[in-house]
């Protein structure tokens, strides 16, 4: 394994000042299910000297409801959030997404703030998060910076997140009441399988049955984690329909291929994708 | 290269090692402290047979590097036997049903079965299977073993 300094910092801003005071040298590390296995093969950029721990500060380890919002500290983990009655309550689809990453042991360790920043396009929580418009808060020495997280995935595996940068915490707003959601993941549980196809959705119909509010996003389905909106407006301000549904996993399928070519796996994928859009958005919509 | 000055709780006392900062709390446990019940077989947290307990919640060892053991209370396969060598009712019952072949994946396995067990003294099948579904074995006595962790449960209920 490759060699560097280990840093333990006290608390979040002496993390802060040393990732400032070494851009670029600094490895994160929380979870460590994503770094250990990039170290292990070497692969660590030559520019890190030092790997900083920052799973154990406690002020990155927190569930809370501000009112408005539900927050999310980097440091927690995909069992915290998956066990949480708060995110239960307010987010099912990201308990429940919490709850099928990996293993029991990677989600002891593995954090959703770290899953969710590799832009990786099989990374379970992302769909959810996208679809919850989850903010993302980072700190850079002692100023702090708000990007929603659908704009920061720049590309598969690649975020706009600065080599000094460090995220803090991960929110959402709560749902309004009448919201219904939903997450599902393709085929059986399977531990060590990565990249299975996930589908999240959240929705809101009036009384006259009109789709007021929908959002769609989907992982392992485009090169990196996105929402469908092509999808959403077949659907928006009209009451869904058997047919429509059909329509919007066409979208969904549309825009896979649009984005990723069409390659050797599209003849399976696209059946796959359009029947996986269908059974969520069943899910979440009444249809008449 | 420096070293770095480790503190934590293993399987109940407390334990000081001076290691390389590039080592995994997998190599300090095998190789610094030669508990050899840990076993490495993938290194890249697929398989499980490197479980350990932290703060009284499965890990895969290979995943951990050393300085984040730091301040921890940990767990081993040794730790799970009782005073005197007796054997604890999930290592009994393993035996009596059959559920170790090679062996290989039985530290992780009893392991994942005990945090189970401690926060859920009735698992069904379904459960068990859940909470071992990070713990491969080679031998594919996936049968036995949830047997043995039915056994055991229902051992200790009795006690
Ligand atoms: S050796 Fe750690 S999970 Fe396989
Ligand atoms: S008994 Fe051989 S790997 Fe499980």
């Amino acid at each position: 394994m490759q060699n560097f300094k280990f840093i333990r910092p006290e608390n979040l801003d002496q993390a802060c000042r040393i990732l400032s005071e070494n851009r670029g040298k600094v490895k994160i590390l929380a979870g460590g299910t994503d770094v250990m296995i990039e170290m292990r093969d070497d692969k660590l950029p030559p520019s890190i000297e030092m790997v900083m721990e920052i799973s154990h500060l406690e002020e990155l380890r927190f569930i809370e409801d501000d009112g408005k919002n539900i927050r999310i500290g980097a440091a927690t983990t995909h069992a915290e959030v998956a066990e949480s009655e708060l995110i239960r309550k307010n987010a099912p689809l990201l308990a429940e997404a919490a709850a099928t990453v990996g293993s029991p042991q990677i989600r002891n360790r593995g954090t959703v703030a770290g899953n969710s920043i590799t832009a990786s396009p099989a990374a379970d929580t992302i769909p959810p998060l996208l679809v919850l418009d989850a903010t993302v808060v980072l700190r850079r020495g002692t100023e702090k910076r708000e990007v929603p997280l659908r704009d920061i995935f720049t590309g598969p595996n690649q975020t706009n997140i600065g080599n000094d940068e460090l995220v803090t915490e991960i929110y959402f707003e709560k749902l309004p009441d009448d919201t219904r959601t939903a997450f599902i993941k393709l085929a059986r549980r399977n531990s060590a399988a990565k990249s299975r196809m996930n589908f999240a959705a959240r929705a809101r119909q009036n009384d006259a049955g009109e789709v007021i509010e929908l959002r769609i996003s989907a992982g392992s389905v485009t090169p990196s984690p996105a929402r469908f909106n092509a999808a959403e407006n077949i659907l928006l301000g009209k009451i869904p329909s058997e047919s429509l549904l059909k329509e919007a996993g066409e979208a969904v399928s549309g825009d896979m291929i649009r984005q990723s070519g069409y390659r050797w796996s599209t003849d399976y994928k696209k059946p796959v994708v359009e029947s996986l859009t269908v059974r969520v958005l069943e899910e979440v919509l009444t249809i008449y | 290269m420096e070293t770095i000055e480790l503190t934590f709780t293993l399987n109940q006392r407390e334990v000081t090692v001076s290691v390389a900062p590039n080592r995994r709390l997998l190599d300090i446990l095998r190789e610094e402290l030669h508990l050899t019940g840990t076993k490495e077989g993938c290194g890249i947290g697929e398989c499980g047979a490197c479980t350990v307990l932290l703060n009284g919640r499965t890990v895969n060892s290979c995943l951990i590097l050393a300085g984040q053991a730091q301040g921890s209370e940990i767990i081993t396969i040794e730790g799970v036997e009782k005073a005197g060598g007796k054997l604890h009712p999930l290592q009994e019952s393993f035996l009596e049903k059959g559920a170790v072949q090679c062996g290989f994946c039985t530290p992780g396995m009893v392991l994942s079965a005990l945090a189970l067990l401690r926060k859920n003294s009735t698992p069904n099948v379904d459960e068990i299977r859940e909470a071992i579904s990070g713990n491969l074995c080679r031998c594919t006595g996936y049968k036995q073993i949830v047997e043995a962790i039915q056994a055991a449960a229902g051992k200790l209920q009795r006690k």
